[in-house]
């Protein structure tokens, strides 16, 4: 059950400054990227034979197939008023961010809606629009009309299209039966990350929906599911938003609310008593982090699934002011029909969510709830969610370096004691030892990852935003299936050093100062694998995993 | 996802080549009519909202490109169609016979539910030039072809100078709006995992 395993040796250096392959002779240079760039240079998707559209909103939009022409006109247009056009969705922190549907009167003449950095589209294959995540569905009619007909045309063809490059912008798609998924993005992601988005947003519809759409849509392909749907625009666009910062929808993991790990215990003993009452599967979650975890005999809950119940709870606010009965599809689980949710609200943060195949369950879940309440209260796991919660998870400045002067804030843990050179106390007065900014460690047992909290300098949203896309980047090209899987990478660029070390136990992400010493570095990510380990019965859910059935 | 109810409804529009297609939608949606004949490539698309009797709805108009090339596209673009309107020259008595073939090819490539009560739309265009002399298909022999075929509405029409356009797609969307009433039942299973040991329950698997 160890997760992390610090007894191996670090990566050695010889092996760092290029990508290593395991097949020998497969050395693929990294090139150095820039980077990213925020603001967005006009770019003008007009499609459209008709002269007198693209200068504003009108009641009516044009899209057309084939014929595409450039309108310069246009294009001056955007570059006078790019100044004045506001960036997307720059908070400074994830509490900030308001959910729901922005931008509601744009269209696909407006300016303001082709100069989106990254969007998203639902329709059905007879063209007809389902969800978008900037502007009116039904005035996009004739934009979901023009990608229904470009996934047609080359399915005509035999084929099917994944990826259309244009410029800067990348055009990804993905079919599922009757739904097809667009996203239309410049923000440089690569493709399978993309694609990956498209997966998640097609799994949220099925929490909400389940495949029986596609009986509907075999009956009668003039289906229009938008009704079925309504009221959930927040779900999607919070999804979309986590795109930008939440790792688990990369990482295909979840991550727990460190807490001790009595008060753990306490938990998953009283939910477990629940799941041998006839519950499937009962979770207890801060916000997007597992407290504790119970699934029935055989019941796995996969991580994509838990993501997607968790932001669909999340995001709908009715779940929040009362007790609540849902039907839910878990896709992974099975996505041809539905499951109910018992939900209960604790706090402002904390939910239990107690999963059923009983329809008629409500009351017995809701006495089982109230017997959680009392266990939780009895044993303060409440209160200590709510401590941790101030107190935050691991932060890269306590990483232990001489242990008879630092303590790490997560505690009880000592370095071994024959480590004879002391750290060197990088010359970089923020962030951690040796110039580490941030860390994500992913257990592959536990399917469990774990995250530093963010410090100086990664202190605004925005650079937030930059480091998670450049993990992103760096674990798809870990994970590539042409050139890869890889062991080790370090790269180094004007923003991070980023340094990726993958084991059978775990992948490591650590990010460091870009002037950050490399044999250093090494030594930190060694380091921080030996605190994870020390402190792996706080920040990880063992034992009780149903993962491991 | 809007919160209230709205409806789309997917309009095909079909006929030979240079009958007029492009510019009685162009009239309709943005009001404007060029005599340069541009030929459609593949699809246009454009989309217009409606009010009707306190309904909110969308046109979604798929405007086809009438030369036979094009006609490999059909079941992609017909799918899911609400309504097909069959458009025809008043000057050209080949457009107006090949309106059954229009007709037969959409029944085949959509293959709606209900072929028999499937809402089409025929349009008489141009007759605006010459004055109505160049005229050769008279408006008794249209509305005849209409009648045998189950009664298809009939409405004659110039694009270029807008009449009689705004009354054909009102009652474009009006039969459309008909037809779709009725809706597909939506229901979802339930897991069982009462006697399996399998999880998976059933239901379509693609």
């Amino acid at each position: 059950m160890a997760s992390s395993q610090s007894d191996e040796p670090a990566p050695e250096e010889r092996e760092i400054d290029i990508t290593t392959s395991t097949e020998p002779g497969s050395d693929v240079l990294w090139v150095r990227t820039g980077s990213e760039q925020e603001m967005d240079l006009p770019s003008s998707p007009s499609s459209s034979g008709y002269a007198g559209e693209g200068g504003g909103s009108t009641s009516a939009t044009t899209g057309s197939l084939i014929e595409i022409e450039h309108d310069e006109e246009v294009e001056q247009e955007q570059m006078r008023i790019q100044n004045q056009i506001d960036e997307i969705s720059i908070s400074d922190s994830n509490t900030s961010w308001i959910p729901g549907k922005r931008h509601q009167d744009e269209d696909d003449g407006s300016i303001s809606w082709r100069k989106r950095k990254k969007h998203f589209f639902i329709l059905s294959n007879s063209g007809k629009p389902i969800y978008s995540r900037y502007g009116d569905e039904h005035k996009l009619a004739g934009f979901s009309a023009t990608l229904q007909a470009i996934v047609s045309f080359v399915e005509n063809g035999g084929d099917s299209v994944k990826l259309v490059r244009a410029g800067k912008h990348q055009v990804v798609f993905l079919v599922k039966g009757p739904i097809y998924l667009v996203c239309i993005s410049s923000t440089e992601e690569p493709y399978e990350s993309l694609r990956g988005q498209l997966e998640l947003i097609y799994g949220q519809m099925l929490v909400i929906l389940t495949k029986s759409i596609n009986k509907c849509f075999e009956k009668n392909p003039k289906f229009d599911m938008t009704p079925l749907l309504g009221g959930t625009d927040t779900v999607f666009s919070s999804l979309i938003h986590s795109f930008s910062w939440n790792p688990a929808t990369f990482l295909h993991a979840y991550t727990c609310l460190p807490l001790s790990y009595a008060t753990r215990q306490a938990a998953g003993a009283v939910l477990q008593d629940t799941a041998d009452s006839g519950v499937l599967f009962a979770t207890l979650m801060c916000r997007h982090k597992v407290i504790s975890l119970v699934g029935a005999q055989k019941a796995s809950l996969h991580p994509d699934d838990m993501l997607l119940l968790a932001n669909f709870v999340m995001s709908s606010e009715s779940f929040r002011t009362s007790e609540s009965f849902s039907p839910v599809c878990l896709p992974r689980y099975n996505p041809s029909a539905f499951l109910y949710a018992y939900i209960h609200y604790f706090d402002a943060d904390t939910y239990l969510m107690l999963l059923t195949t009983n329809s008629d369950a409500f009351y017995h879940l809701k006495d089982c709830r109230l017997r959680i309440e009392t266990v939780l209260l009895k044993s303060n796991v409440l209160s200590e969610v709510q401590r941790s919660l101030l107190d935050g998870g691991m932060h890269v400045e306590d990483l232990p370096t001489i242990p008879q002067y630092r303590t790490s804030h997560l505690g009880q843990h000592t370095l071994p004691s024959d480590s004879p050179e002391s750290f060197k106390e990088a010359n970089h007065d923020i962030g951690g030892p040796a110039g580490l900014w941030h860390f994500i460690y992913r257990s592959i047992y536990l399917d469990q990852y774990v995250s530093s909290e963010f410090s100086s300098p990664i202190s605004t949203r925005q650079q937030q935003k930059k480091l998670y896309r450049a993990y992103q980047k760096l674990f798809t090209s870990m994970h590539d299936k042409g050139i890869g899987p890889h062991r080790t990478q370090f790269r180094r660029d004007e923003n991070y050093v980023l340094l990726c070390w993958v084991t059978q136990d775990f992948e490591l992400y650590a990010a460091f100062d870009p002037l950050a010493d490399k044999a250093l570095a090494i030594k930190t990510c060694n380091r921080v694998c030996q605190w994870i380990k020390d402190v792996e019965n706080e920040i990880f859910l063992l034992g009780a995993s149903p993962f491991s059935w | 996802m809007p919160s209230r109810r709205r409806t789309l409804l997917k309009v095909i529009i079909l006929g030979d080549s240079g009958v007029g297609k492009t510019s009685l939608m162009n009239q309709y949606v943005n009001k404007k009519f060029s005599n340069q004949y541009k030929a459609t490539i593949g699809a246009d698309f454009l989309t217009k909202e409606v009010q009707f009797e306190d309904r909110l709805f969308t046109l979604q108009i798929w405007d086809t490109a009438g030369q036979e090339r094009f006609q490999s596209l059909g079941v992609a673009f017909y799918r899911g169609a609400d309504c097909c309107v069959l458009v025809y020259d008043v000057n050209s008595v080949k457009s107006f016979d090949n309106l059954n073939n229009w007709r037969e090819e959409f029944l085949i490539q959509a293959n709606p539910s209900d072929p028999e009560n499937f809402p089409f739309v025929v349009i008489g265009n141009k007759i605006d030039i010459d004055g109505g002399n160049s005229r050769v298909v008279s408006e008794k022999k249209a509305r005849a072809w209409c009648a045998a075929k189950g009664n298809i509405p009939y409405f004659e029409t110039s694009a270029k100078e807008g009449i009689n356009v705004e009354e054909a797609f009102q009652t474009i969307a009006k039969d459309a709006l008909k037809s779709g009433e009725e809706e597909e039942l939506y229901l979802p299973d339930t897991i069982d995992v009462g006697n399996s040991s399998q999880p998976r329950s059933t239901g379509c698997e693609c």
